[in-house]
């Protein structure tokens, strides 16, 4: 072969070589652009959906914190309220001790009689009959003067007669009509009862 | 000369062999990166939500932690006023005491 023609050949390889390494390395090149590309568009993407995620983890979270919080604000309430009742509880029962005390007490019969004779006004007078507990059955009452003090106030002629059922109270009487349709309850249990929320609340201001 | 030209046409031949090689070998690397890139996205798509639910769990974590210690603050303030109210309540017991007994024999 002449030697020109051996380096026109050469060349030829020579270039061919040189084309085949561009060609590997740009291919090489575009492969990791698109591999660099890829891992970008997966972190884009998860960081689109990471956002709402944590949004949403956040959202829940004071959720769930408020809600707690809201939760535990009513438990603390309701334990002093509960305290607060306890204590006004233990006032009418000190009130209930005091006023068994006071039915030992000599004035009590004074007292007795005037819640007797306040019933019968109340009802109007007439033919009245009272009901005591089995103690206030004992004392010495004066139903005919209590009669008297009633008829004058509402100017219709009374009679008082004790009956011989008992109640079950702690002091203080029962006033009925006769015939028992009308009947006005001046125990102490139920004034207690009646005034409950009343005396309740004077409790609740004096203490607190 | 024709011997020359034939040895030229030869080396042509050999040369677009060798490009053609390097436009196959090209091709193939461009597949597999184009596969592989799919892979990658995954991953690079599963670490990040994999790290943000992590920070999300962490963060609840957190929060409940905070709200915790605002309960256990909030319950203790709750014992030391339920505290005072007894103490003041026990300053005015007998005067309430008094007050309603009046009030049930008016």
């Amino acid at each position: 072969m002449m030697e020109s023609t051996r380096a026109i050949t050469e060349m030829i390889l020579q270039e061919a070589q040189k084309s085949a390494e561009v060609i590997i390395q740009e291919a090489k090149k575009t492969a990791e652009d698109s591999l660099t590309k890829q891992r970008k568009l997966g972190v884009q993407r998860a960081t689109e959906e990471a956002q709402s995620l944590s949004k949403k983890a956040q959202r829940e979270s004071e959720i769930n914190k408020l809600r707690s919080m809201a939760n535990a604000k009513t438990k603390a309430n309701w334990f002093i309220l509960s305290k607060k009742e306890k204590i006004i509880d233990n006032v009418i029962e000190a009130v209930e001790n005091k006023i068994l005390t006071l039915t030992e007490s000599n004035e009590y019969r004074f007292i007795l009689e005037k819640l007797i004779k306040d019933g019968g006004v109340i009802l109007g007078g007439s033919d009245l009959e009272v009901l005591l507990n089995e103690k206030d059955s004992t004392l010495p009452l004066k139903l005919d003067k209590l009669a008297k003090e009633i008829s004058e106030k509402t100017g219709v002629k009374t009679r008082l007669r004790l009956l011989e059922e008992k109640i079950e109270v702690i002091g203080g009487a029962m006033v009925r009509r006769i015939n028992g349709e009308v009947i006005l309850d001046n125990t102490f249990d139920d004034i207690l009862r009646r005034r409950e929320r009343d005396l309740r609340s004077e409790i609740a201001k004096i203490l607190f | 000369m024709l011997e020359a030209l034939k040895a030229i046409k030869e080396k042509h031949l050999e040369a677009k062999r060798i490009i053609d090689e390097a436009n196959a070998e090209a091709d193939k690397i461009i597949q597999e990166a184009a596969q592989q890139g799919l892979r990658e996205y995954e991953i690079a798509y599963k670490t990040t939500i994999a790290q943000a639910e992590q920070k999300a769990i962490d963060e609840k974590r957190k929060m409940a932690e905070e709200a915790e210690r605002e309960l256990g603050k909030l319950l203790c303030e709750a014992e030391e006023q339920a505290k005072e109210v007894e103490l003041k309540a026990s300053k005015n017991f007998d005067k309430a005491v008094d007050a309603v007994f009046e009030m049930v024999l008016q």
